[in-house]
């Protein structure tokens, strides 16, 4: 529904943006007809014509931009709401529940493993509003320690699997030691959402690889490969900006659009960079996350 | 036993709900998608008694699904759960065509006492109908669940509106707007007054909202809904039911 509205207003500002330069084109002409003779009247209305073209292409452009950025945190306020509400209202339903009705064992302990899982979850959306709220005020330099990456990485599959309950043949990791001059709890955020993302988005049957390498001798990568959806084209740059979310099949899955923009911004912040690879839907994914070795 | 099909896309919260409403003896279905949904209310209209729509789901979302369902002449009273609880968002569900809605974290007896209502809400709006004080209206001593103005009759008990020939179904929230205006014939009814009464909402709502349900009730009741002539607007105020224009 956001992304049909989005479309016809912006639609709307193009339509009349283009229908204002057709007038003073229109316009222009008239005037060229009635007094081509005059030389300095036509250099005169060339100027003109050029700015008042120039402000409204500007000005049809920085509404469009507006209008999207509108859009954009609409969807991400709805968003949050939803990844915070959700988990709380699932976790009050069952405390109610347990509260108010008898439950048998079997089915009291199913429910408090719900619970730990709408926790985590409520958990891990704070997590990263709070870890944009820091990354976008830009005033805070990460505060850099000197590290084995690939020990991080291995942290943060055992915790995967442990909280998606994977095996390590459903998530495997393959590590190279690598030292890094890097914000820790950064790093770790950053991989996390790489390999959540993974697991999440292929759905019940989940097979993802994680790989860390060395690159050119400057870069430590972390590669997430993983067998899900895959990602269009067209969505493969955007998916990192700030509260974008892929239309389409995969929307239904539960997100508030920071985690990638996460990822993105911690390499950044690093002198690195992170890309995603995707042959097409249905071809599955690779992420890549890549910061600067320690001299 | 009364059936609900709960439509919810988080399936911790589906499976919840299932747990308690079967505990409370309804016999339940679950879908997840608007898609499934729709097709469930539409190839099978009378396979439940009551719905429990979550707003925020993939594909057509629960606005849609409750349009899409009101359209195609399914009126099983509906109440919609969801995470957006601003005053715009509940009045864009009741526009939709939902009877009651609930916003998440919502409390467990609170919703099954919203569904009881739901079930029970026919006979409220019976029971209702004798406060009526206006001498414009008038009942017809078979039936006391209908109220009549000109050539039409609102049936309080069908929620049909019987216009000549024609019949329109109602849902139970455009039933009840329409009976708080034939309940106030004559009077102004202020937009705040309606918003207060009607759907209980209290805080700084955008009044205009509401008037996409009298652009509906128009067409309903009136020959030339760009010439009302029973439901008048009153600039800047709200409106005026008139019985016998």
């Amino acid at each position: 529904m956001v992304v049909v509205s989005r479309k016809k207003s912006i639609g709307l500002f193009i339509t009349l943006g283009g229908g204002l330069i057709l007038v003073i084109l229109l316009l222009y002409v008239g005037w060229v007809l009635l007094n081509w003779r005059t030389g300095a009247l036509l250099f005169l209305g060339i100027l003109l014509v050029a700015m008042l073209i120039a402000g409204v292409v500007l000005n049809t452009f920085f509404l469009v931009r507006e209008i999207r950025r509108n859009e954009q945190h609409d969807a991400f306020i709805n968003a949050v709401t939803h990844e915070l509400k959700t988990p709380v209202a699932s976790i009050r339903l069952y405390l109610e529940t347990l509260q108010s009705r008898p439950v048998d064992e079997a089915k009291r302990k199913e429910f408090y493993g719900i619970m730990l899982d709408d926790s985590a979850r409520l958990l891990q959306t704070i997590e990263q509003v709070l870890r944009t709220g820091r990354i976008g005020a830009g005033n805070r330099k990460p505060s850099l320690t000197r590290f084995n990456l690939s020990t991080v990485v291995d942290e943060c599959v055992l915790r995967a699997r442990a909280l998606h309950q994977l095996s390590p043949e459903q998530l495997t990791y393959h590590s190279a030691p690598l030292m890094v001059l890097a914000d820790l709890d950064d790093v770790r955020a950053a991989i996390s959402n790489l390999i959540d993302n993974a697991v999440k988005y292929s759905g019940s049957d989940a097979q993802v690889a994680v790989e860390t390498t060395v690159v050119n001798k400057k870069y430590a990568s972390v590669q997430v490969r993983d067998q899900g959806p895959g990602i269009p084209k067209a969505e493969l740059k955007s998916i990192f900006k700030r509260f974008h979310r892929v239309p389409g099949a995969t929307s239904r899955v539960p997100g508030t659009g920071l985690g990638l923009y996460i990822v993105r911004s911690v390499a950044k912040r690093h002198g690195g960079k992170a890309w995603a690879e995707s042959e097409g839907v249905g071809r599955g994914s690779t992420f890549v996350f890549q910061v600067p070795i320690a001299k | 036993m009364s059936r609900v099909l709960i439509v919810e896309d988080e399936q911790h919260l589906a499976d919840g709900l299932r747990f308690n409403l079967e505990a409370e003896g309804y016999q339940v279905s679950v879908v997840d998608t608007g898609e499934a949904a729709i097709e469930a209310l539409t190839t099978a209209p009378d396979d439940f008694d009551v719905v429990v729509l979550d707003v925020m789901l993939p594909g057509k979302d629960g606005f849609e699904v409750m349009s899409e369902a009101r359209e195609a002449g399914q009126f099983v009273p509906t109440l919609m759960l969801t995470a957006r609880s601003r005053p715009e968002d509940v009045l864009k569900g009741f526009a939709a065509g939902a009877d009651d809605y609930l916003a998440k974290p919502f409390d467990l007896s609170i919703l099954i006492a919203r569904i009881r209502g739901l079930l029970r809400r026919r006979e409220w709006l019976s029971a209702s109908r004798h406060t009526s004080h206006n001498a414009n209206i008038s009942a017809p001593a078979a039936s006391t669940d209908v109220l009549r103005f000109g050539d039409k009759a609102l049936d309080l008990n069908r929620l049909e509106l019987r216009v000549r020939e024609q019949v329109f179904h109602l849902t139970l929230m455009e039933a009840n707007v329409l009976r708080y205006l034939i309940e106030h014939a004559g009077e102004p009814v202020p937009r705040k007054k309606l918003l207060e009464d009607v759907w209980g909402l209290h805080e700084d709502t955008d009044t205009r909202a509401i008037d996409n349900f009298i652009v509906r009730l128009r067409r309903y009741i009136e020959d030339d809904p760009t010439r009302p002539r029973h439901l008048l607007t009153i600039r800047g105020v709200g409106y005026r039911f008139v019985a016998e224009p």
